[in-house]
C-alpha cells in the first residue's frame, strides 16, 4: 500500500555528492520542479524533495508538521542536537528570543567596522600578486575571522579553526569512514575547545556571544554547559561554510560577467540590492525536515517520518514566483526570495551574512575593481549545499 | 493606507524595515514591533516596497 503511494511521484537516483560544472545542478533542480512538484530520490535511506515554492514556503512556515529534529537526509535520527537548529516548539522560541538582539539588523550594523578592516587586512594580503583563489584566499577565511572576533577568540587562532573547517566541511576522498572519522575527530576538537571557553567566560565574561549565551534566560533558569557547547559549535558551522560559499558564488558570477561587475563598481549604491539578488539567484543551501505526520503535497503522499529536502534554490529559482527566475538582475526590487530560509527557523545569522557579503564585495571592488576567471578555470559544485570548490581568478596589477 | 502585519507569520527577515525603517519599526529582537498602523503620507510607496519584499508574505496594505 505504502509503495504504491510513494510512487505516485517521479523517482529519481542520483547522488548528491557528485562533483559537476558550477550551474549544471541548479539546471538539474530547474527540470525536476518542470517535471513534478514532488520527486523522490532513491539515494541513502530514500527521501522526497519538494520542487516548487509555494510548497516550500508553506513547509517552511509549519515547524510541527516539517520537524528539524532531523536536518539531513542521510541521518534521519541524529543522535545530536544542534542548538537552536533542531529545537522545535516553545524551546526554540525562547533561544531565538534570547539570541534575537544578538543577530538583530540594529545589533549586526555595530559589528560593521570590525567586519570592514577584517576584509580589508584580508583583500590587502593577495591584492597585489594579480591573481587569488577566491575561495582559499579570501571566502573561507573572512567569515571564520569574523566568527573569531565574535566569540572574543584573538585572531591568531585563525589556523587552528581552518583546519577543522576543512576537516569538519572539505574532507575528501575515496572512503566515506574515514571521512567521518576526520569530521567527528574535528567536531569533538571544535567541541573541547569552545567548552574550555565557555568555562573561561564563566569565571571571566566579557562583551563577546559565549559571554552574552551565559545570561540567556529559560523560564528562570540559565543555559546548561552541554546546550552552551552544542549552540556554539552550531555557530561555527552555520556561519562559517555558508558565507564563503555565497561569497564564491558571487565573485564567480561577477568574474564571468563584465557588465555586472562594472554596473557594481560604478553605482556601489546598487549593491545591497544585488547581493539580495546573488541571494536568490545562487541559494545554494538544501535544508531538509523529518515529516511528522502523513501530509499530501499537490496530490503526492508523503508518509509520516519520512525526509523531505526542501532546497531553497527550488524556490528562489521557480518561474511561478519569480519573472525570469534563471537570470540574474542585479536590480531587482522587490526581491522577496527565501535564500535564508522562512518560518521561525529563518536563518539567525541572515543580517550578519548580508553585511559581510556587502562588506567583502565593497572592499574587494575598492582594490580590485577589475578581474576575471583565470584561462583554463573549471569550477564544480556538489548537489549538497557545498558551494564552488574554487574560483580562480586574475587581475592586471596597479 | 493601513498596514497589518501578521505577527505571528514575521520571523524577522526585517526586508520592510530596509525599505523604511522608520515605518517598519523593529522590535529589540528585529521583529516587527506593530500588528497595525496607518502608513502616513508620503511614504506609501515604501509600503508597497516593503509588503512585496516580505519572505512570509506576512505584511497586507489596505486603502
Amino acid at each position: 500500500m505504502q509503495q504504491q503511494a510513494v510512487e505516485q511521484c517521479p523517482v529519481h537516483t542520483y547522488s548528491p555528492h557528485e562533483p559537476r560544472p558550477l550551474g549544471e545542478w541548479n539546471a538539474f533542480f530547474d527540470r525536476l520542479r518542470e517535471e513534478a512538484p514532488v520527486v523522490r530520490n532513491t539515494f541513502a535511506g530514500g527521501y522526497f524533495v519538494l520542487t516548487r515554492y509555494e510548497d516550500i514556503l508553506a513547509a517552511y512556515q509549519d515547524p510541527d508538521t516539517y520537524s528539524s529534529e532531523a536536518v539531513t537526509v542521510m541521518d534521519p535520527d541524529p543522535a545530536h542536537r544542534w542548538i537552536p537548529h533542531m529545537l522545535g516548539g516553545e524551546e526554540h522560541r525562547q533561544w531565538r528570543r534570547n539570541l534575537g538582539p544578538a543577530f538583530s539588523p540594529r545589533a549586526v550594523s555595530g559589528l560593521d567596522d570590525r567586519v570592514r578592516q577584517r576584509a580589508g587586512e584580508l583583500i590587502d594580503s593577495f591584492a597585489d600578486r594579480g591573481s587569488c583563489d577566491v575561495m582559499t584566499d579570501f571566502a573561507f577565511r573572512f567569515p571564520t575571522s569574523i566568527f573569531l572576533e565574535l566569540m572574543g577568540l584573538p585572531s591568531g587562532e585563525l589556523e587552528r579553526f581552518m583546519d577543522w573547517e576543512a576537516d569538519i566541511l572539505h574532507s575528501r576522498g575515496p572512503d566515506p569512514a574515514t571521512i567521518a572519522r576526520q569530521r567527528t575527530a574535528a567536531l569533538t576538537a571544535v567541541g573541547d575547545y569552545v567548552s574550555s571557553v565557555i568555562r573561561e567566560r564563566r569565571a571571566d565574561p566579557g562583551e563577546d556571544l559565549v559571554s552574552q549565551a551565559l545570561q540567556f534566560r529559560f523560564e528562570g533558569r540559565t543555559a546548561t554547559d552541554e546546550e552552551l557547547r552544542s549552540y556554539c559549535v552550531f555557530m561555527f558551522m552555520a556561519g562559517l561554510d555558508t558565507v564563503a560559499a555565497q561569497l564564491g558564488y558571487i565573485l564567480h558570477h561577477l568574474a564571468t560577467h563584465p557588465e555586472d561587475r562594472r554596473r557594481i563598481v560604478d553605482e556601489p549604491e546598487l549593491l545591497p540590492v544585488a547581493v539580495e539578488e546573488f541571494l536568490r539567484a545562487y541559494s545554494f543551501v538544501i535544508p531538509a525536515r523529518k515529516v511528522k505526520r502523513d501530509v499530501e503535497v499537490a496530490g503526492c503522499p508523503i508518509p509520516a517520518g519520512s525526509m523531505v529536502q526542501l532546497p531553497l534554490a527550488m524556490a528562489t529559482r521557480d518561474a511561478a514566483a519569480f519573472e525570469d527566475a534563471g537570470q540574474v538582475r542585479i536590480d531587482r526590487t522587490p526581491n522577496n526570495h527565501i535564500a535564508f530560509g522562512a518560518g521561525p527557523h529563518r536563518c539567525l545569522g541572515a543580517h550578519l551574512a548580508r553585511h559581510e557579503l556587502q562588506i567583502a564585495l565593497t572592499e574587494w571592488h575598492r582594490r580590485i575593481p577589475e578581474y576575471r576567471l583565470a584561462e583554463g578555470a573549471v569550477t564544480r559544485e556538489t548537489g549538497r549545499s557545498s558551494g564552488p570548490d574554487t574560483v580562480p581568478v586574475v587581475w592586471d596589477r596597479q | 493606507m493601513q498596514a497589518h502585519i501578521d505577527l505571528n507569520r514575521c520571523s524577522g527577515h526585517a526586508r520592510c524595515a530596509a525599505a523604511d525603517e522608520e515605518v517598519f519599526q523593529l522590535d529589540d529582537v528585529g521583529y516587527a514591533l506593530r500588528a497595525e498602523f496607518d502608513v502616513p503620507s508620503g511614504a506609501e510607496q515604501a509600503a508597497r516596497l516593503a509588503a512585496a519584499s516580505c519572505p512570509e508574505r506576512a505584511i497586507t496594505l489596505t486603502d
